[in-house]
Formats: C-alpha cells, structure tokens, sequence
C-alpha cells in the first residue's frame, strides 16, 4: 500500500512539473536590424531553361531609412542577354485581394551590354525589383551566372550571386497549326509544317505526314505517319515527289510538358529526356492521337529527337495544333 | 504473479503455434488451392493506353485468350497483364514490354496453381481490326 501511493506522488510532481515547464514562456525581443545595406534575391521561374524563354529573379534590398535611400539596383548576365530583357523599375505589394500591386520607384531600365541597371527616382529604402532575362541564342548549351548588385545614397554596395543556371540545348516552338491536306508535312529540322508545293521543293527535311480520316471500322482519327511507313497508314495520301522519310515514333500520353502544354501540370521534358531516348525499335507511324497526346519522335538521319505535343484537335476542320521540343544531336 | 505465469504460459503456446509455412522459389505462399485459369487480360501500348477493342474472350478449357487490337497497334512494344485465380502465379513472368508482333506463333503463357501442382499453358491469339 506504501509503495503504491509512493508511485501516485511522485508521478503527481513529475506532471505537475511538466507542465510548470511548459509554461515557462520567453521573452520575445524586437530584432536589432543591420545597420549596412543587404539584398537577398530569389529565381521565380521553373523547369528547364530554353532560349527565348525568360528566367525571372526577385531581387531585394533595403537600408535603414536614417542610414540613407537606394540610389541604383543592376544585374550583371554572364552572358549578354536577348532583347526584351529588364529590370522591373516597379517594387510590389500584395493588397487584400490578393493581387501583386506595383509602385515606381525609378526609371525604366536601361540594358548595356550585360548590364542592366535601374535608376531610382524615389526616396525609397527598401524595394524589390523582378528582372526577367531572355535567354540568347549564344547561351545554348552554355550556363549563365548573375551578379545582382545595389548601390545606396551613403555610398555602400552590395552584391548577390545567383546560378549559375544550366541553359538546355533542346529548341521549342510553340503553336504550329496542321491540316489535313494542307499544312501536313512537317519538318523537325525546320519546326515548320508545309503545304504540298513547299514540301516537294524541301523533300529532303520532310519527317512526318499529318492526316485526319474519320473511319467506321477503326479509330483512325488524327495521325502522324511517316512517308515511309506502310501505305495502309496513308489512305488517300499521294505523296509529293521525293518526300520519303522514315521516321521512328513512339506515343505518349498524359506527358503535358509545362512548357509546350501551357497547363497547369508541372512536368518538364529537359535534355536529359532526349539523351535517354532510344525509338530504333518502335514504328513509323503513330495513329488514333488526341489532344494532350504527344509523340517521342527520332528522325531518319539521326540528327534530331523530338517531343510533338497536341495542343488540340479539331474533328470538322481536321486540323490541329502542335507544340514541339527538339534536340540536336 | 500468478497472472504473469499464466501470460508467459499463453506466450510460449502462441510461439509454439507459428509454423513454418512453406514457400516456393519465389518466395511465394503455397497455399491448398487448385484453381487454375486465366479470369482477365489487358494490353497496354507504348502510351500505356489499352489497345483493345472489346473484352478478352478466355476459353479456359481451350486455354486460349483471344483478343482484337486497335488498327495501328505497334506489336512490338506492348505491355500485358493477366489477372489469374487465387494464389496462381504466371511463367514466364512479364518483366517489361513483350514482341506480339509474330502473329503466327501465338505467346504461350503458364499459369500455375496455389498447390504448384497443376500448370496450364494459355495461348494469347491476337488479330488485328481491319481498316
């Protein structure tokens, strides 16, 4: 009996102690801010970095308002930039509905070279300016690097390295439209689909035949065959003179690349996917294809690998739009 | 303490229960059952999509699983899955894409029972849908 009230105490004062601890609060003090200038920046874009995309940073700094104000915020690319890029002259906030609201806080910016600088024209201490950089042609393959930097009115500066960024050495083109009879010729070589005439004159480039048949028997649908395949796979086709490639395809579906799809799912088709690639066992054809559909595509010299995306198709005008991710060999 | 004896004495016959169950080269229960057929097919294509145009037709004493593919089915890259009764396991196994595409000499599949003791060899028959 002893023993066991003993054992009731002492777990009584272990709880109760427990929750004394628990109860123990800290005192909250008020950080001392940095009395220097800082900057912190961030990438806001995703996936794969292709060329003529934009890659966008956020970039801030602030200073303490009786230290002085930003005078000037650049960027420095490792690689000169394409045109269209700059730097947001603008510092954001989010008001209640949600949407980013931008104030002015200097001039528009001015892009020298690799430099792109913003001038401030407000008596600000803090701002966060984007900047959104244009993969150049020059970049493929290569990777770029970024010195962010600010400048404040009592003469300090400070600078934030970012990357560097692997630039892939795929090529994307968005948007072709295709018909059946039409433009139905397409050239990976060329991101291009062709008319009959203009596909006789580039016969050499041309990989893969276009063509809608809404058929009974078989779900034919919406198909891309290569000249060269079985002549089953062409009904009512007549081929223009010398067009003759073979081109391996394999389908795919639910691959809705981010960047060719433009939706919201988030995969991404990067170089890797098309180094990995091997379609030398799969047909030269590929039929019964629908929107959100894609096909892996390897053309007859070797020279490109391709992902051919369904943007949508359209039954009555039998037609189609493509997007397309390409990778030289 | 007299519980305690008697929790032991529970634990210990428990333990004494456990037999040793026996399992086959894969690691498989085997189990008393002698069912033995194929219940369900698919085929799946490079897309993982199905490529047939209506059910499988099994005829379990035949042993044949007869099925249509789409026009245009690529047979080379293809992708099947049995279902199969309680506890039977398939030879030889699918491990990845398999070649139909030789119509003639039909892919022959074993199913073998939960016992291990009865095996019967299915025949996938594909034809293909016309134009």
């Amino acid at each position: 009996m002893q023993h066991s009230l003993y054992i009731k105490y002492s777990a009584l004062l272990l709880a109760l102690l427990a929750v004394l601890a628990g109860c123990k609060k800290k005192d909250y003090a008020i950080p001392t801010p940095k009395d220097v200038l800082q900057n912190d920046c961030i990438k806001r874009t995703q996936g794969p970095n292709i060329v003529g995309q934009t890659i966008e940073f956020a970039y801030a700094m602030a200073i303490l308002a009786e230290k002085g104000k930003l005078v000037a915020a650049h960027v420095e690319a490792s690689i000169e930039p394409a045109a269209g890029t700059w730097l947001e002259n603008k510092s954001y906030y989010t008001n209640n509905s949600g949407v980013d609201v931008g104030i002015s806080v200097g001039n528009p910016s001015v892009t020298t070279k690799n430099i792109t600088t913003v001038t401030f024209n407000k008596d600000t201490n803090a701002a966060t300016l984007r900047y959104y950089y244009v993969i150049p042609d020059a970049a493929k393959g290569q990777t770029v690097s970024f010195t962010f930097s600010g400048e404040s009115s009592d003469g300090e500066t400070v600078s934030y390295k970012m990357g560097p960024y692997t630039i892939s050495k795929m090529d994307m083109k968005r948007n072709i439209t295709i018909s059946d009879g039409n433009l139905a010729y397409i050239s990976i070589a060329d991101m291009t689909a062709y008319n009959a005439t203009d596909a006789a004159a580039k016969a050499g480039s041309i990989d893969l035949v276009y063509l809608y048949r809404n058929l009974t028997t078989s779900a034919f649908n919406h198909a891309l065959v290569s000249p060269a395949a079985d002549p089953q796979y062409l009904p009512g086709i007549t081929l223009p003179t010398g067009v003759n490639r073979s081109t391996n395809e394999r389908k795919a579906f639910n691959l809705q690349d981010y960047n060719l799809a433009q939706l919201q799912y988030g995969i991404y088709i990067d170089d890797p996917d098309f180094q990995q690639l091997n379609v030398s066992n799969e047909p030269n054809f590929a039929i019964n294809l629908k929107q959100e559909a894609g096909v892996w595509v390897e053309t007859a010299d070797h020279k490109y690998r391709a992902y051919i995306y369904f943007n949508s198709v359209n039954n009555t005008t039998k037609s189609a739009v493509i997007s397309m991710k390409r990778y030289t060999l | 303490m007299k519980k305690l004896i008697i929790g032991i004495l529970i634990l210990t016959v428990v333990a004494a229960c456990k037999k040793n169950y026996p399992v086959d080269d894969d690691g498989l229960l085997i189990t008393p059952r002698q069912e033995c057929y194929v219940s369900n097919f698919e085929l799946l294509g490079a897309d993982y999509v199905t490529v047939l145009t209506k059910s499988p037709v099994i005829d379990t004493t035949a042993q044949t699983v007869s099925i249509q593919v789409l026009f245009g089915t690529d047979l080379k890259n293809l992708f099947p899955q049995f279902t199969l009764a309680t506890d039977c396991k398939l030879d030889p196994k699918i491990v990845g894409k398999v070649d139909f595409s030789d119509l003639a000499n039909p892919k022959e599949y074993t199913v073998v029972s939960g016992n291990r003791q009865i095996s019967k060899t299915y025949k996938v028959l594909i034809t293909v849908q016309p134009r």
